[in-house]
């Protein structure tokens, strides 16, 4: 005999109750709680905006940011330091001060690292903190929802990093070779300008979907794009064309481009690598469909994972 | 009147644990309870409900509808949870505007959605404190808000009465009945069967996944009322607030604790009006309560026998 059975037996389902104990206080209701009286829903640019600004507020308050915006405006130390210490060739010419700081640093280091401690944390904060269960139970679409914490991090991230390119830059002028007022200087400013952003956009899509997708995206980021990314540009073949470096390295001047390995000396002896060139035009591209595929991915993991799961058998 | 929870075959599964097995379901009531022990499955089920969770076998549905990623669903239901989560850094105005700006509501009718929400559960003084500077009770009255801020019509409270003091829970209660007077569908869960006593007749009984029955309260009443009920006091002065309970006909036995007093008894609505007047008349006194479920346990194992 099942337990229903049992209940039925003792005449649970058809036995009327006398009224529920009344012991209770009354409480009148405001006019806004009564029913029809919904506030008006505006739909998905009102979830874009609440998820952006929200986003912003959180990133805003955290020391974290303070720590990252220091480290990122470090660099403009390097050329003024230069200038007044060092007195070799290197530090003679501010285009190739500013060039190697802007790709060495800004392109290939700050971008993937604060991609992955922004991006990836926006929303993986939100799972880990199961704050997310008191958002996937508003008429919220996911995609503004997703959408909106990728623009808080484009702008808070874009916004650091092109301020330091800027000022580093402009600290490069106190050498040679760099003027502000010159318009291929400015060009090539600006060039470095869209590089970042387009590898921000990148890394930081792919770091959001790590978030949306593992418990540990800090870890499985660090593995990826520090590891992993300088590992595929040294593995002979076309293994280099799953990393983002590749694409972020084709968009670099001329002068970055050519630095590309294709001797790699060993302790066993040196290897050839034939390093297969991409044109800008499709670098920006692919940097573009990395960027779609990775938030389309993170949607449907917000659309399909159950993020309330971890701790529910049995509660 | 029509079922505003549905559910037929539902069963839910995490690797091998199994947390609802096929159930069968309807909820048509104003105010249901949701009642069974820790682990019975009563905040799975409202997880399915709310379209937190998917089935893995059977169908639920809520006005009609399947939940799940819907938001015109989603659009009329509020949902209080168990467990202590918030944004980081927030205070607890700001908790529920950006709960209200995501729901989405224009700033200006979140703002006001958020101050309204607040001042019905009186956290108006302090909303404006961080939420980490919160007492339990406050904690628990936050998260009412923004439950109420949208004004739904299906509300789930899980475990609702959890941190409250006796005041809170009054107050609660009263906010429960008044809810479910304007029309709203309530769904509240408790380990506690003296909890919802309080608030509804209808019950929907729950035991290791399964639904155990769906009915009238005071059945069961009389199999608990066979079992001394725990009622655990805390508080410094546990030895003064024992003088009163002596006197009790029901009490079976007063065991004392480490600030604590532990009270066994067959008639407890006695002994929490006794101690709501306590802690009305001396703020402080009581500094919180707590009920054993092990008398519901025994009427669980009484039926699953």
């Amino acid at each position: 005999m099942n337990a229903n059975e049992t209940m039925l037996e003792k005449g649970m389902r058809t036995v009327d109750l006398d009224s529920p104990q009344d012991g209770n206080r009354h409480m009148t209701l405001p006019d806004w709680l009564l029913q029809g009286r919904q506030p008006a829903y505006r739909g998905y640019f009102a979830v874009l905006q609440a998820s952006c600004g929200h986003a912003l507020q959180t990133l805003l308050r955290r020391r974290r940011l303070a720590l990252a915006a220091l480290v990122a405006f470090l660099p403009v130390l390097i050329p003024i330091a230069l200038s007044f210490l060092s007195s070799s060739r290197f530090a003679e010419s501010g285009n190739v001060v500013f060039v190697r700081l802007a790709e060495d640093l800004y392109v290939n280091v700050f971008t993937p690292l604060m991609a992955l401690f922004f991006a990836g944390m926006l929303v993986a904060e939100d799972i880990e903190m199961r704050t997310m269960t008191y958002i996937l139970t508003r008429p919220a679409s996911r995609s503004a929802w997703v959408f909106g914490r990728f623009l808080a991090f484009m702008t808070v991230a874009s916004l650091i990093l092109i301020c330091s390119c800027a000022l580093t830059f402009a600290a490069s002028t106190l050498h040679a070779d760099l003027s502000l007022t010159r318009t291929t200087d400015l060009t090539l400013l600006i060039h470095y300008f869209g590089v970042i952003v387009l590898a921000l956009l990148a890394y930081g899509a792919f770091s959001v979907f790590l978030g949306a997708f593992t418990k540990r995206p800090i870890v499985y980021g660090v593995i990826l794009l520090y590891g992993w990314q300088y590992v595929a540009t040294l593995v002979p073949g076309l293994v280099d064309f799953f990393t983002i470096k590749k694409y972020t390295d084709a968009l670099l001047p001329l002068m970055a481009t050519q630095r590309n390995v294709t001797e790699i000396h060993t302790a066993l002896g040196t290897f050839t690598r034939e390093v297969f060139l991409v044109s800008a035009g499709k670098a920006v591209v692919a940097l573009l469909l990395i960027t779609a595929v990775s938030l389309g991915a993170t949607i449907i993991a917000v659309l399909r994972r159950e993020y309330a799961a971890d701790r529910a058998a049995g509660g | 009147m029509t079922a505003i929870i549905e559910a037929q075959g539902v069963s839910k599964w995490f690797g091998e644990v199994v947390a609802v097995n096929n159930l069968n379901l309807s909820i048509e009531s104003r105010i249901t309870g949701l009642l069974g022990p820790n682990g019975a499955g009563k905040s799975t089920l409202i997880k399915l409900a709310l379209g937190l969770y998917a089935p893995s076998r059977g169908e639920i549905r809520v006005f009609g509808s399947r939940p799940r990623n819907n938001n015109a669903v989603m659009r009329r239901i509020g949902y209080c949870p168990e467990t202590d989560y918030f944004f980081e850094n927030t205070t607890g105005y700001e908790f529920v505007y950006w709960l209200n700006r995501y729901w989405g509501m224009s700033r200006r009718d979140a703002r006001r959605a958020a101050e309204a929400a607040c001042e019905l559960t009186r956290m108006t003084e302090r909303m404006h404190d961080p939420i980490t500077a919160y007492s339990k009770g406050m904690r628990q009255r936050i998260k009412i808000a923004q439950a109420l801020a949208s004004s739904p019509e299906l509300l789930f409270l899980d475990e609702p009465m959890n941190g409250l003091d006796p005041r809170g829970r009054d107050e609660m209660y009263a906010l429960i009945q008044a809810l479910a007077d304007a029309g709203m569908a309530v769904v509240v869960s408790s380990h506690i069967l003296y909890e919802i006593e309080r608030i509804t007749d209808n019950i929907v009984l729950m035991y290791r996944g399964t639904l155990l029955a769906q009915g009238q309260l005071h059945d069961i009443r009389g199999l608990i009322d066979r079992h001394p009920h725990a009622i655990r006091v805390e508080s410094r002065q546990s030895c003064a607030i024992s003088k009163d309970f002596l006197d009790l006909p029901d009490v079976t036995r007063l065991e004392f604790e480490e600030n604590a007093l532990v009270i066994r008894t067959r008639e407890p609505n006695a002994c929490y009006a006794l101690l709501n007047d306590m802690a009305r008349k001396n703020e402080g006194l009581i500094e919180g309560i707590t009920c054993s479920d092990d008398n519901l346990q025994s009427v669980f194992d009484y039926l699953t026998r």
